[in-house]
């Protein structure tokens, strides 16, 4: 072929075996035990990070961030958050850095150490592909407008909204941001330009009306003065992909290649998305049944705290109650997973904060189930065991909580079906549960109505089946006190 | 000594002075029966006996044990002092043996086996050894009440206290109870019956207390209480009564 490729191409082999030598060598000296990077990243933000049929995470960032590593050679995890959680996470410095579309901004400078820019972005506005009233912003006096928290795109719907006359509104993803146009509830909506550019190639139902708004650059993002070894090797590796035309190639990979049509039917979408679904339902009922067995555990001992007769104990016990029936279970979530790690300069991961956060919730719902269960057991059981010589924890467990549990199950049963519904929330802080695992599909393929009926129906039959065996077990307790 | 012996005892529930200065002594083997209009404080003083209601102010002590120390172990006290009540509290979740079972084996007072054997033993005696197996709630209140009877007994106690124990019975029933009291009675026992079965007081009791208003107004053996009353209270309750 030419010889110029094979010129640039030798020439660039140097110059990356180069930059391994300058680079990895006195690194791997520095630091005996190679470091695996936490990197987070969004979920719903295709092409920049979405997962393919096959469950994998794919998108330019994660290309880029593989293709990176590869050529500077460090090992990296992947946390898929969302933006809003990858954020606060990498300021709570949960994570070492984060890869998400991310606009470089003075604001989040403060904060956060950028990479060299990797992708220059731009604003554009869509519309329903049926609407062909709106075409200018000036069309949008006295409407609503769709943008997506924390994007370039809200941030320029904001400067402008006063001026044009129209009114925003924020949602989470980007498949809602959509859906919310499709359904007429927003005239249009502000997004990203690939993003937005990538949705209308996947037949999301929208037609873009405006030319590019130019606007900033996305960046890898680390705490600020933490990670600069990290930092280095991401625009080291970049600067080397640009040069050797890889970079080129992840782009146009997600850019320009046309789209294979996908069964977009139900069934179709029902068996392609099964095996995700099935894995978020598999976290979705493990962080029921873990965070019920500790709730459970939780439960009971404050219960008692609550029936005790010292004062210590039941002001412990109604604090307790008080506090997690009196706070939303998303502010608490958060507050574990963020506010707590970044207090304590501790790590834990969203799966464990998740966890924690369940149990201590429905532990004080069922701190009030038991207190209440213990209370309608009439106190002359309490007497007549007492009178006989036993002490106070055994007559408890021996006459009244037998007799209580009874009372109790119906409005046991009704808190598990609650915490099995709760763990949707969790979603929020990154846990791939089967929320999650829906939210993820509809980035890929923005079938939303679908995709929703399909994750309600997964609900629904789960919840069923819980109950009616529950109802089951609580026939045979009430059948064999008879 | 004295079985019980109760001096100036003082019970107070908020405000209310229920028990204002009640002293009694109880000999072993005695037999009390207590008599009195509704809200004179029979109740509150015999659950004072074992310690159900707190003292408020003076002394009861149980064969020598002061209860109004904090030091003493109550369980203790309260292994030797069976309590019935009027509305049985039988443990509906157990059956009738276990009822009856259940304090002895969980105090470690017997074996399963031995607690078992005993029980059966005590239902015989009060005519429900066929019941064993049955839940409470299969039983009459007249046969709930015996249990009642035999799970007190069953940790061999040596005070028996009866708390308006025939009050919530049909009248058929209320006979059956009253015959395992009364053979109890001349078994020996030293009981202390709140009671408004006047004829079973005059029968059985070795001594008649009359109480009102949070007092002790009158006390006599039966003869003297219901045959010749001195108090003007004693004999109006009793006119009402009778």
């Amino acid at each position: 072929m030419n010889k110029r490729k094979i010129v640039s191409k030798l020439f660039l082999s140097i110059f990356t075996l180069f930059t391994i030598i300058s680079l990895v060598l006195p690194f791997s000296n520095a630091k005996a035990e190679e470091k695996t990077y936490i990197i987070a990243t969004d979920v719903t933000f295709a092409p920049f990070e979405f997962q393919d049929e096959n469950g994998d995470f794919v998108g330019i960032d994660m290309d880029l961030l593989k293709a990176i590593a590869e050529d500077q050679g460090f090992k990296y995890q992947v946390r898929p958050l969302g933006f809003n959680a990858a954020v606060q996470a990498l300021e709570a410095k949960q994570v070492d850095a984060v890869i998400a579309g991310m606009s470089i901004t003075d604001e989040r400078k403060l904060k956060f150490d950028f990479s060299d820019p990797y992708f220059d972005s731009g604003v554009i506005m869509a519309v329903d592909e049926d609407n062909n009233k709106v075409s200018s912003y000036e069309d949008l006096k006295g409407e609503r407008v769709a943008v997506k928290t924390g994007t370039e795109g809200a941030a320029f719907a904001q400067s402008i909204q006063d001026k044009y006359g129209f009114k925003v509104v924020t949602f989470d993803d980007s498949a809602n941001m959509y859906e919310d146009v499709k359904t007429g509830n927003s005239i249009a909506c502000f997004d990203d330009y690939p993003v937005l550019a990538y949705g209308v190639k996947q037949g999301n139902g929208l037609k873009i009306v405006t030319d590019k708004e130019s606007g900033s650059s996305y960046g890898f993002a680390v705490a600020k003065g933490e990670n600069a070894e990290l930092l280095q090797m991401f625009n080291d590796g970049l600067s080397n992909l640009k040069a050797s035309g890889e970079y080129q190639k992840i782009l146009d990979k997600y850019l320009e290649t046309g789209d294979e049509e996908a069964d977009s039917g139900f069934f179709g979408l029902l068996k392609e998305s099964f095996p995700s679904l099935m894995s978020g339902l598999k976290m979705t009922i493990i962080l029921t049944v873990v965070s019920l067995v500790a709730a459970t555990i939780l439960g009971v001992i404050f219960g008692l705290f609550q029936v005790s007769n010292k004062k210590l104990l039941r002001a412990i016990a109604t604090i307790y109650v008080d506090i997690f029936r009196g706070t939303p279970l998303l502010v608490q979530a958060f507050f574990i997973y963020f506010g707590i790690p970044a207090a304590l300069d501790i790590r834990i991961t969203a799966v464990v904060a998740g966890i924690i956060t369940l149990s201590l919730n429905a532990g004080a719902y069922i701190a009030e189930i038991v207190r209440g269960g213990i209370q309608s057991v009439d106190k002359g059981q309490m007497e007549a065991s007492r009178s006989l010589g036993l002490p106070y924890r055994k007559a408890m467990s021996k006459v009244v909580l037998p007799q209580a549990i009874r009372i109790m199950i119906p409005s046991f049963i009704n808190q598990f079906v609650i915490t099995l519904k709760d763990t949707s929330i969790l979603s929020i802080i990154g846990i791939n549960e089967l929320t999650q695992s829906g939210k993820i599909i509809i980035a890929r393929n923005l079938e939303s109505f679908q995709m929703w009926l399909i994750v309600g129906i997964i609900y629904f039959i789960i919840i069923m089946i819980l109950t009616k065996v529950s109802n089951h077990l609580e026939r045979r307790i009430k059948h064999g006190e008879n | 000594m004295e079985k019980i012996s109760v001096k100036n005892l003082k019970k107070n529930f908020g405000d209310l002075e229920v028990l204002k200065s009640i002293s009694l002594d109880v000999h072993e083997g005695e037999v009390i029966c207590i008599i009195g209009p509704s809200g004179s404080g029979k109740s509150t003083f015999l659950r004072c006996l074992n310690l159900l209601e707190e003292v408020t102010d003076g002394e009861v002590i149980i064969h020598g044990v002061n209860l109004t120390d904090k030091n003493i172990d109550i369980n203790k006290v309260r292994e030797n002092i069976g309590m019935v009540f009027q509305h049985f509290n039988l443990f509906p979740h157990l059956t009738i043996l276990e009822n009856i079972t259940l304090a002895p084996v969980e105090l470690k007072k017997a074996t399963k086996e031995q607690a078992k054997e005993a029980a059966l033993k005590l239902l015989e005696r009060v005519g429900l050894k066929d019941k064993a197996g049955v839940k409470p709630d299969q039983l009459s209140g007249g046969q709930k009440q015996r249990v009642a009877i035999a799970r007190a007994l069953a940790m061999k106690p040596d005070i028996m206290l009866f708390d308006e124990p025939t009050s919530a019975l049909d009248p058929e029933m209320v006979g059956e109870v009253l015959a395992v009291m009364k053979q109890l009675a001349e078994e020996g026992m030293t009981m202390v019956i709140v009671t408004h079965e006047m004829g079973f007081a005059r029968e059985v009791a070795d001594r008649v207390i009359f109480m009102d208003g949070g007092y002790i107004v009158e006390q006599g053996t039966p003869e003297e209480i219901f045959g010749n009353p001195q108090n003007e209270r004693t004999k109006d309750f009793l006119n009402k009564v009778l």
